[in-house]
């Protein structure tokens, strides 16, 4: 039967993400542990061992091997993916079946401003936001 | 599909099984713990207010959440909503947010415009044309032997913990690439290897700022700054820091000899 799952990335890992509200509460989530990735991006150790540990305390399973074939092996109807700007899981979402549903979950908003305004340098993008930077949760609630 | 383990008696036993997972992988572990539980630690020790006048000092009160930021373990909103609750006014911590912002606004030039995070956005405006620049990191500074005793501190800092100040950061991003002549996307793939907190969107947008290819000009740093910052943690004497000991007019001059004739 086909399902639908949450893939966890490096960077999400709290349980307060909207893409565990977003999801049904019985939903499976998990980290998929792709050493081809990791090699490839060179992490040292201590890094691996910050994720590993962080991973450790989410309710969540870390899956070894292959990104692309773990996912295809769920036979996935529908999949849900925090916000990343992380290239290796744009490149992934790229490259799976057009079947699987991709849902992507942005993380709480900042500050209140469309994400593909244009910015230029900082200040032009300060000059915009600092009212609602200075705001509990960006004025946003 | 083999389902990996996330039970262990001891933190040790965690770093054994990391190190089978990824043998090739080099270094050891940082003191800065993982996990949500360090990260509210860290959260509670904030000072947002006086962060504004001591961020740029190598022991003033920065927060070292930028890991748990990073991975998503806390949230840039969460961040500011608990830094309000520890003033009278949000004007006493403009700065805080503003470094906050900064982030945002990394990663939303990042999502805009992903091939920013590897190419340079425009040229750089050192005189000096890509080619220029070296596409190798030379083995002093990868093992931290410089003839620059601060700039080797740094080094064994960032190496031994996965984090440095991001004063520090600035220094040695401007030593290799202004300093040392070499691509600006050697030194940030260096610094993802090892910073625990390394994204391509601050991490490398950063460097393109230093490098000046997403700047007006060139980041250049004197010793006279790096001792007035970080005296009290790094080797700052005239003798072993001889690199960088001029002036900014002769340093210009001695880095950048181009623009001179280009003027």
């Amino acid at each position: 039967m086909r399902q639908s799952i949450i893939w966890v990335n490096e960077d999400s890992l709290r349980l307060s993400h909207p893409v565990f509200s977003f999801s049904s509460v019985d939903i499976k989530a998990i980290f998929i542990w792709d050493d081809v990735y990791f090699k490839e991006a060179g992490y040292s150790l201590k890094r691996l061992v910050f994720i590993y540990e962080t991973l450790c305390e989410l309710p969540i399973q870390i899956i070894r091997g292959d990104t692309i074939a773990i996912l295809k092996d769920y036979d996935l109807c529908l999949l849900y993916i925090p916000e990343s700007i992380n290239l290796f899981i744009r490149d992934i979402i790229n490259q799976l079946p057009e079947t699987i549903e991709i849902n992507i979950i942005e993380g709480e908003p900042f500050v209140c401003l469309p994400r593909q305004t244009q910015y230029g340098r900082f200040f032009q993008y300060w000059n915009k936001v600092e009212k609602t930077a200075l705001l509990v949760d960006g004025g946003l609630k | 599909m083999q389902v990996l383990k996330t039970q262990f008696d001891t933190y040790e036993d965690l770093v054994s099984y990391v190190k089978n997972l990824a043998p090739w992988s080099e270094g050891e572990p940082s003191f800065i713990r993982g996990g949500r539980k360090s990260a509210e630690i860290n959260l509670l020790r904030i000072n947002p207010i006086t962060y504004a006048s001591t961020r740029n000092y190598g022991d003033g009160d920065i927060t070292r959440l930028s890991p748990y930021i990073h991975h998503g373990i806390i949230s840039l909103n969460e961040v500011r909503n608990f830094a309000l609750t520890k003033c009278s006014d949000p004007s006493q911590i403009i700065k805080f947010i503003q470094e906050l912002g900064w982030r945002d606004y990394w990663q939303r030039i990042i999502s805009v415009n992903p091939e920013w995070a590897w190419q340079d956005i425009e040229s750089y405006k050192t005189g000096f044309l890509v080619n220029d620049y070296a596409d190798d990191l030379p083995d002093d500074i990868i093992k931290g032997t410089t003839d620059t005793s601060s700039i080797n501190a740094f080094i064994k800092e960032l190496i031994e913990t996965g984090y440095i100040h991001n004063h520090a950061r600035m220094y040695l991003a401007s030593y290799i690439v202004h300093f040392r002549r070499i691509k600006w996307q050697v030194g940030a793939k260096w610094f993802l290897k090892h910073l625990l907190d390394g994204d391509i969107a601050s991490n490398n947008l950063s460097w393109q700022w230093v490098a000046s290819t997403f700047s007006n000009k060139p980041y250049i740093f004197n010793l006279e700054n790096v001792d007035k910052y970080f005296a009290k943690c790094v080797d700052t004497s005239p003798l072993n820091n001889q690199s960088i000991n001029d002036t900014y007019e002769a340093l210009t001059l001695r880095l950048f000899p181009k623009l001179k004739e280009i003027s």
